[in-house]
């Protein structure tokens, strides 16, 4: 499938570029590759998705190539590591910020979501992450930690915030997306191995649960609801995986908070570390209410729809034990 | 030569806002993501004639080639949402609200 394959070359071009028009090319060739992907299944709603996709990582590149050029002119240089001018650094995490969907630049991210199959989704969410967090790796040296604190503070925020009144599967998986990039963001300046920790077990929770949901077709709160009739022992783990998202002590995904808030300690940033605690926590709610309406109530609604036995594809009840 | 720079500065400026601020037709902002990308080719041509550092005077036939294929993704883009929705209207696009 030969969008898959330009994927992962734009993804490779990006992650081994030292010079800013090859990181850009590779950016390009992602957002080529995935337009398509997400208006395949030629619904309104995908192509409304395609477009503000589209506008806005199209505006990220163009922000990204203006502001490497500005710092080329001030500086006579192209390499990425080595970003001297002030506005061109300011102009780069704006862009990174659009790409990657940290507050205030996250509007588009759930309406995409939505709008998309959900392999799409989970292509959107972990893939097209991974090019500008290797960019915002890279760079992150010479950007200001203050911006970037306050970008991440009110990402998690947000993402806690905005994810409370939704029934929608994707929608909530776009703002736990958008929390969980808070919590990578916000130790960039100080450890950035913290922040591809948290992003690899991110992308690896996420992924179990977006092929969780794909196996039992649940884009609703309420077919959530009833998919333990169609693979009970898939449901429990799907709930082990929502809760390790959440990230609650035993399982997985309590490293990467645990690490942040004792690198943050340690940086003397306990305000911080307390308040990104305390925000985190209304992620827990809607992670539990996922959980509740998953696998510890049986309602007795589940006399909907016939079609629900029907299971796409040979269920692999191995990933979510990731 | 800091009147050039002004040029293109201001070229791209002004065009982000346009892109920033536009009110009914996507086209619209399809022509200020171009612009963008002209004014960022007009800068980076004038970057080897000033530096006199003759191997990048390949970079800006590079960025014209992605742009062209960016161009015309969003121009399929606009066709698409001509088909499904009607017009380009922006207003029509409110089918994912939260």
């Amino acid at each position: 499938f030969i969008l898959m394959l330009s994927l992962a070359l734009g993804t490779m071009i990006t992650i081994t570029s030292n010079h800013w028009v090859t990181a850009w090319a590779g950016l390009e060739i992602n957002t080529l590759a995935i337009i398509p992907l997400i208006s395949k299944s030629h619904h309104p709603r995908a192509i409304e998705a395609a477009t503000k996709y589209f506008l806005t990582q199209a505006t990220a590149s163009a922000l990204m190539l203006f502001s490497s050029m500005t710092n080329a002119w001030s500086s006579g240089q192209w390499d990425i590591t080595q970003l001297t001018n002030p506005p061109s650094c300011l102009l780069l995490t704006a862009a990174i910020a659009i790409k990657l969907g940290l507050t205030p630049f996250h509007f588009w991210f759930p309406e995409v979501l939505q709008g998309s199959s959900l392999i799409t989704a989970l292509l959107l969410s972990t893939a097209m992450k991974f090019p500008p967090t290797t960019i915002l790796l890279l760079t992150s040296h010479s950007l200001n930690p203050t911006l970037l604190s306050t970008m991440a503070i009110m990402s998690i925020a947000l993402g806690g915030w905005m994810g409370l009144n939704q029934t929608q599967t994707r929608k909530i998986l776009a703002f736990s997306s958008i929390s969980h990039l808070g919590w990578m963001t916000i130790i960039i300046t100080y450890n950035p191995k913290l922040t591809l920790l948290t992003f690899y077990l991110y992308s690896l929770m996420t992924t179990s649960i977006f092929l969780s949901m794909n196996s039992t077709n649940t884009l609703k709160l309420s077919t959530l609801m009833t998919s333990w009739t169609k693979a009970p022992m898939l449901n429990t783990t799907l709930m082990l995986t929502l809760l390790s998202l959440a990230g609650l002590p035993p399982l997985t995904g309590f490293l990467p908070k645990w690490l942040i808030i004792q690198e943050l300690t340690k940086q003397e940033m306990t305000t911080t570390a307390t308040i990104i605690s305390m925000l985190s926590l209304l992620g827990l709610f809607f992670y539990l209410r996922l959980t509740y309406c998953s696998t510890i109530t049986l309602p007795p609604n589940s006399s909907n729809k016939m079609k629900q036995w029907s299971i796409k594809k040979p269920v692999n009840t191995l990933t979510p034990t990731l | 030569m800091s009147l050039i720079h002004l040029s293109f500065y201001s070229a791209f400026t002004l065009s982000s806002l346009g892109l920033a601020f536009h009110r009914t037709h996507l086209i619209s902002a399809l022509l200020c993501l171009e612009s963008i990308i002209l004014s960022i080719y007009i800068g980076l041509s004038l970057w080897p004639v000033q530096n006199q550092a003759t191997s990048f005077t390949l970079l800006p036939v590079l960025i014209l080639a992605f742009s062209a294929c960016e161009a015309g993704t969003g121009l399929a883009i606009l066709v698409a949402s001509t088909r499904t929705h009607g017009s380009d209207h922006l207003h029509n696009l409110n089918l994912l609200q939260c």
